[in-house]
């Protein structure tokens, strides 16, 4: 695989979406605002709801660069891509970008709240933008419509907000593993030593989820005289 | 290149259902090198459905489908990126046609030119005019070098002179060698194909038959 079919559609990608100046600015600031809003209530429920508020940010993006994409993509796969180059064309934009904002958004926490263990706040919020990205990607490709995929973000990430993450509903739910870092990051009796391991394995198996959706969706691309 | 005679695109007992609905039943379609084919029907007779499965969208649930070389395909509503401009979208299949910048720039450009498409104009899709959609979605389906052309109503838009040098575009595609399917709800195409296939409801024998 040439590298050139992963960097085009990702440079693409990320033009046709920052373009998108008025919803990159709500997506944006969103997570903000969660932490503003939750700062009352003390540094641990700001520094958490703020960190996992961050997967509307990213998540959010990465819906809306895959449901746009939906209809490109038949094109570009008879052209002659293959589905996963263009999947990982996305990914490494979203990535980037939610590395880019998820750092900025660290800095204001860390200034903001003083926690315990500063770097570890800043990989907690990294890792729910690295987690978003994969989780964004499933949901646009198995949502039908705009709708119905923000609906699945909403769920997911105001059931992770809302719950406390002892509880066994938490644990499943793809944003457990970075929310027990940065609850660490505030609060060092809250480690949990699988968190880590379960924020590296979630993001593994939802990208696989994205990934074969779009293989299963991808044109049946013939060579020369053979038959579908 | 094909051998004489040997068909760019063959479609043999084509079966599709969406749920319950039988969209078409049993369907054979032969386009040779050269040869210009219209697709005709009413609305649900399921024109757009064979066209995707021609081109390689859907699987039949029965049937199969043998191309000789690559497809374009130039479906009735653009696919394009709303934010990307016309030369962004060359540029992004670039590397899937294993053209270099340059190149797929050059071919490009000079397909869109003969569309008549405003080459240069930087705006995103968005802000072009349906027909301005309608010509990159066909220089898209274009470029490459493709052995059948499957357009899928391209004209919608297009104002009358860009639909009369459509067709003399079709006509100098043909004589290129490529095979052209059109589909067409105006009679007045059908003057400009070799041979029509009628798609009917309800659902039996398809009418296939010579333009003279």
């Amino acid at each position: 695989m040439s590298l050139r079919r992963v960097i085009v559609p990702a440079t693409m990608t990320g033009r046709e979406l920052l373009r998108r100046h008025v919803a990159m600015g709500l997506l944006t600031g969103l997570p903000l605002a969660f932490y503003i809003c939750s700062v009352s209530q003390g540094p641990h429920h700001a520094a958490v709801t703020g960190g996992i508020a961050m997967a509307f940010s990213v998540a959010g993006a990465s819906i809306f660069a895959a449901l746009t994409a939906r209809p490109v993509d038949q094109r570009l796969v008879l052209a002659g891509y293959r589905p996963f180059e263009l999947l990982l064309g996305r990914l490494l934009f979203l990535e980037l970008f939610g590395v880019v904002i998820s750092t900025l958004f660290s800095v204001i926490m860390v200034l903001g709240t003083g926690p315990q263990h500063p770097v570890v706040l800043g990989i907690g919020v990294e890792l729910v933008a690295a987690i978003s990205v994969p989780f964004g990607l499933a949901v646009g490709a198995l949502a039908p419509h705009e709708l119905e995929g923000v609906l699945m973000l909403i769920g997911v990430v105001g059931i992770q907000l809302t719950l406390d993450s002892t509880q066994t509903i938490a644990k499943l739910l793809p944003f457990w593993g970075a929310q027990r870092v940065i609850s660490y990051a505030v609060d060092v009796t809250a480690w949990t030593s699988v968190a880590p391991l379960a924020a590296l394995v979630y993001p593994s198996l939802l990208l696989a989820v994205a990934a074969y959706i779009a293989h299963a969706r991808a044109p049946a691309v013939r060579s020369i005289g053979a038959a579908t | 290149m094909p051998a004489p005679g040997v068909p760019v695109l063959e479609a043999r007992g084509v079966t599709h259902s969406y749920g319950s609905k039988l969209i078409l039943d049993g369907v054979s379609l032969s386009v040779n090198p050269g040869e210009v084919v219209a697709i005709v029907g009413e609305n649900g007779a399921g024109k757009s459905t064979l066209m995707r499965i021609c081109a390689g969208l859907i699987r039949p649930d029965v049937g199969a489908v043998n191309v000789q070389g690559r497809v374009g395909y130039c479906p009735q509503v653009p696919g394009l990126f709303d934010l990307l401009n016309a030369d962004e979208h060359l540029l992004l299949l670039a590397p899937a046609l294993e053209l270099s910048e340059r190149s797929v720039l050059e071919q490009g450009h000079a397909l869109l030119s003969e569309l008549g498409f405003p080459v240069g104009d930087a705006s995103p899709t968005r802000y072009l005019s349906g027909g301005a959609r309608q010509k990159l979605n066909l220089a898209l389906a274009l470029l490459g070098g493709v052995r059948v052309l499957l357009l899928d109503e391209p004209y919608q838009g297009f104002d009358h002179g860009s639909y009369v040098s459509f067709w003399e575009h079709v006509s100098r595609w043909s004589a290129a060698g490529l095979g052209v399917v059109v589909v067409t709800h105006l009679l007045t195409d059908l003057t400009f194909v070799d041979r029509v296939v009628e798609l009917a409801i309800p659902r039996g024998p398809v009418a296939d038959f010579k333009v003279t």
